[in-house]
């Protein structure tokens, strides 16, 4: 009686996934993966100094400089959470077998899915803690700039005695290319991404036979997934464009089995300066959740069973 | 349960998760392209164009980025006034980032002004031919930043910019027929000032093209006297379009009463028709204006030796000059 009662999971669900999301981050933070952010300040502070010749009217001046450092810095970002999402993930099975932490762990009354769970959300919370750090370097350096930007077409205004509608006008539409909420969105964005691939690489992982095989996978599904819609379309309007069925087959299969990455893809347009409304960004999030669930779900299923 | 068993209950869970997202990824991506938070997907051409690492980054969501690049390296065809290049280089980028005005009006400023004076002014290339790239090059910078209206339809600055191209003095006689011409630029800065963005000026370059248009008189008066209504508008081309135009509609008209009654003095108004009157280059119609300067000079008791009329006029824009030798 006693025995059974030794071998029942203590605590609640989250706390054990908490200490082992932590763990996981330890390790992580350990790779010295946070050395990234020295190239990421070096990126968000050279961006500043691509000044192309201005085409536009001076009341455009210093803009294209904002789309830079924005472009550069969520550019860089996107790279960095998604190669360090798959990465991480695929590293953290693997070197748990090899430095036989898992059968420590697994031999206590842990069950798979909060160890499972747990890892994902040390990768998470890495991924969470490195955006975080970027974006507010981001920010701080677009804060600044923008407001540079801001002072030099005031003064152009006032010189050029535009009347004070054009000059509210004008201060609007700089400071749709400064920091904004949108921007945040689309950092939220990247997040949402690169969770939807960390989830993946776990769940590749839990039946991979190396950490390099879940890497390359995971990479291919990543590009793949930027054509998924294309396949969706392919299926759903097969009838118009008068494919066959194999076609269209193929079209179903791709779409049901990869995920669609096009989606996040609004980040290009927080770039150039257009809101993000925050329903569009909800639904990001169900759709990102609804992934994360449903492939720790998964890696559950495929890793309860499995015998080490 | 047996490891097929296991594998087959995943796959139609993975079938069956996919078929509940697909319908909701769908209808979210017909909404984020409406809201043009996503592009359309990119044309086969462009994904050739940009190469296959480039296309992969650009379609793994870093579009934008990819398009900074390409912006250096038309920089650098640029420098080298590798003007083919800088086209092609700029279809690209516009594909990648189509909201972006930046790129619509340097690869506009490329063709239609860098471009077309270098064939202008340095190519070796024989007179003949070197008109027909300057023109080429007009031309084509005129059709970019009309792609660029089209897919940026309510953006007052592109708008703005394609009056500006169409009413440049250097550019006009690329498109041969002055009045169509000055009725296009007319047209484009009216619809860049109904976006509700554009700057005052805007209304006043629309004025200043469409009184330049052989038949449009009227309606360019009727223009020119709601903007005066505004003392801001007051500008000196405007005031003196204003006049030219009233004196078209009533040739009795004193003009040089008219003039002296906007510009305050006889010798203000003098100067500025004196101006108004070497500006042949921009084709600017005349009605009135003569007799508005003999009569001022009289006025003015100016000397004969010193009479405007003495004075050599600007040759008005001719591309069979400009390309003679």
């Amino acid at each position: 009686m006693t025995g059974i009662q030794l071998n029942k999971p203590q605590g609640s669900h989250f706390g054990r996934i908490w200490v082992i999301a932590l763990h996981a981050f330890t390790q992580l933070v350990r790779m010295k993966v946070f050395y990234f952010l020295a190239v990421f300040a070096v990126i968000a502070i050279a961006s500043n100094f691509f000044d192309l010749p201005q085409h536009e009217g001076p009341e455009s001046v210093g803009i294209n400089v904002l789309r830079s450092i924005k472009s550069w810095s969520l550019g860089t970002m996107t790279l960095f959470s998604v190669v360090l999402s798959i990465v991480a993930t695929a590293l953290l099975l693997p070197k748990d077998v090899e430095d036989r932490t898992l059968y420590t762990i697994l031999a206590k009354p842990v069950p798979r899915l909060d160890y499972l769970a747990g890892k994902l959300l040390g990768v998470l919370l890495l991924v969470f803690v490195s955006l975080a750090l970027m974006d507010i370097l981001m920010t701080v350096v677009l804060h600044l700039r923008a407001g540079m930007v801001l002072d030099q077409q005031m003064a152009m205004a006032q010189a050029r005695g535009w009347p004070a509608e054009a000059i509210a006008e004008l201060r609007a539409d700089t400071a749709l290319h400064g920091p904004s909420w949108s921007l945040q969105g689309a950092v939220w964005a990247v997040f949402l991404r690169a969770s939807i691939m960390a989830s993946l690489a776990l769940l590749i992982s839990t039946f991979s036979t190396s950490t390099l095989f879940t890497t390359i996978i995971s990479f291919l599904i990543y590009f793949i997934g930027h054509f998924q819609a294309d396949a969706r379309d392919a299926y759903l309007q097969a009838g118009e464009a008068g494919q066959g069925m194999l076609v269209r087959g193929a079209g179903l299969v791709m779409s049901l089995v990869l995920p669609d990455f096009q989606n996040f893809n609004v980040i290009d347009a927080v770039i150039e300066g257009q809101a993000l409304p925050m329903v569009a960004l909800a639904k990001l999030s169900a759709i990102g959740l609804y992934y994360a669930i449903f492939f720790t779900g998964a890696s559950w299923f495929l890793f309860a069973k499995k015998e080490f | 349960m047996k490891n097929w068993q296991r594998n087959g209950i995943l796959v139609g869970a993975i079938f069956v998760f996919g078929g509940l997202r697909l319908p909701f990824e769908a209808g979210l991506r017909g909404e984020l392209q409406a809201a043009h938070l996503i592009p359309q997907a990119l044309e086969i051409g462009t994904r050739d164009k940009i190469g296959q690492t480039s296309s992969a980054v650009a379609l793994g969501g870093l579009r934008t980025l990819v398009a900074t690049f390409l912006n250096l390296r038309a920089f650098g065809f640029f420098e080298a006034q590798r003007w083919d290049d800088v086209a092609d280089t700029f279809d690209t980028i516009v594909d990648l980032a189509p909201k972006t005005r930046y790129y619509w009006e340097a690869g506009t400023s490329h063709a239609a002004y860098n471009a077309s004076s270098y064939y202008l002014n340095q190519s070796t290339l024989p007179p003949l031919r070197r008109r027909e790239a300057w023109r080429a090059s007009v031309l084509r910078g005129r059709a970019f930043l009309e792609r660029g209206i089209k897919n940026n339809p309510t953006d007052w600055s592109l708008l703005r910019n394609l009056g500006f191209l169409l009413s440049d003095t250097n550019l006009f006689p690329a498109f041969r027929n002055p009045d169509e011409t000055f009725l296009a630029a007319a047209a484009a800065y009216r619809r860049s000032a109904a976006t509700g963005n554009a700057l005052p000026y805007v209304r006043r370059a629309e004025f200043i093209s469409l009184a330049r248009v052989t038949g449009k008189e009227r309606e360019a008066l009727a223009l020119g006297r709601e903007l005066y209504a505004s003392k801001e508008n007051r500008a000196p081309t405007v005031l003196l379009l204003l006049l030219v135009l009233e004196a078209h509609e009533n040739p009795a008209l004193d003009s040089a009463a008219r003039a002296v009654e906007f510009f305050g003095t006889a010798q203000s108004a003098y100067e500025n028709l004196c101006r108004y009157w070497l500006r042949t280059r921009e084709l600017f119609p005349i009605y009135g204006v003569a007799s508005a300067l003999e009569s001022l000079e009289r006025t003015l008791a100016i000397p004969q030796e010193k009479s405007i009329f003495n004075k050599p006029l600007q040759s008005r824009p001719d591309a069979d000059e400009w390309f003679r030798n």
